[in-house]
């Protein structure tokens, strides 16, 4: 017992023991709820609830009345679940960032490339994210919702997904690490 | 129990693999894209080969019925693909990733990256009808499974599936050496 609780208490797992676990609950997605797992489409959700709050004529379109509806739907509250998930996770191994002076720019290996400048890292993760979430609604969903959750049913759209993310994304590690790569 | 309390357990149990897989860490995600530490990939294909086998194990028990399979459209799912790796390589996460390295207080997850995915899920929503319905309507399979699609047996496919995932291993594990020897 000691040892699974100091097992569970470090920092990193073993890839295979977090990806049994991660197989566990995409099974019991689909055999409690009869859902997936997902994060991006609730990105859509929350942006369909603020646009409406804000510009209520521009956000009047058929994709945010009909196709991704402007509501907390679960794939909201799962999105949730992952935000306290990982807080609960950090906690177990005492890696919590909550106000630490490394919290706005996390990661050494970034500073040790691209500087210590805060605004630099946010400026790229920004364009960045804006990038996923656009791609992720050509593609029909994210690492989570189509290439986890489309892959765990064999569906081959989540391998077509998978094989044009990791061509890219070793393209694009070659041009801003270039010599570094 | 309600659906919405399922889904926020599910959540949990999700968000805390992701940390623990060390998936919320910026330079895990980039060095698989620069082969130098597959651990990315091996939680990834793990999880895909044990879904796999229990999944279709429960269908052929008949204990459970597939969900809205994601749907197939050959040159949609690349092309996101192809933007959605560029994405990820200048951000070091994905949607599901930035949640969880947001809860654990990191800012550069939880402001730019937050703030980043309801920007671009804007974009999105007000871009779709120029965009989804062409783009969807090339090579579109519909929402099918491999097993269907081409007759095989689930057991090959995920059987299949594990040998090629080992393959690849082998592969970039041997690649990312040779190019750590020259450097």
């Amino acid at each position: 017992m000691k040892a699974i609780i100091a097992y569970i208490r470090r920092d990193e797992w073993s890839p295979y023991i977090a990806g049994i676990l991660l197989g566990i609950v995409g099974i019991l997605a689909v055999w409690i709820s009869n859902s997936l797992l997902g994060a991006s489409g609730a990105f859509e959700n929350i942006a369909g609830l603020i646009g409406q709050g804000i510009a209520p004529d521009l956000f009047d379109n058929v994709y945010f009345n009909f196709i991704m509806p402007p509501e907390i739907t679960s794939s909201v509250y799962l999105l949730v679940g992952v935000f306290f998930g990982g807080m609960l996770a950090a906690a177990t191994s005492g890696t919590l960032k909550w106000g630490k002076p490394d919290a706005a720019n996390s990661d050494t290996q970034w500073k040790s490339i691209f500087g210590q400048q805060t605004w630099k890292r946010w400026v790229i993760a920004f364009v960045g994210a804006i990038i996923l979430e656009y791609a992720a609604g050509i593609a029909g969903g994210c690492t989570s919702g189509l290439a986890i959750s489309g892959g765990m049913l064999l569906a081959p759209a989540a391998f077509l997904f998978i094989a044009g993310m990791f061509a890219s994304g070793i393209v694009t590690a070659m041009i801003i690490y270039r010599k570094r790569y | 129990m309600s659906p919405y309390v399922v889904a926020l357990v599910l959540g949990v149990f999700f968000g805390f693999s992701l940390n623990k897989a060390g998936l919320t860490k910026y330079h895990k995600i980039v060095n698989v894209f620069r082969l130098t530490d597959l651990a990315v990939l091996k939680f990834m294909m793990t999880a895909l080969i044990v879904s796999m086998s229990g999944l279709y194990l429960l269908r052929g028990l008949g204990l459970v019925t597939f969900p809205n399979v994601p749907a197939t459209y050959i040159v949609g799912n690349v092309v996101g693909g192809l933007i959605f790796g560029v994405g990820m390589a200048l951000s070091g996460y994905c949607p599901g990733t930035c949640a969880a390295g947001a809860g654990e207080g990191k800012l550069d997850y939880l402001i730019p990256g937050l703030l980043g995915f309801l920007v671009g899920a804007g974009i999105y929503g007000l871009t779709y009808q120029q965009v989804f319905p062409a783009i969807s309507e090339i090579a579109n399979v519909g929402n099918v499974v491999i097993p269907d699609l081409w007759n095989l047996s689930p057991f090959l496919s995920i059987t299949l599936f594990a040998l090629m995932a080992l393959l690849l291993f082998y592969l970039i594990d041997r690649a990312g050496l040779h190019r750590k020897d020259r450097g």
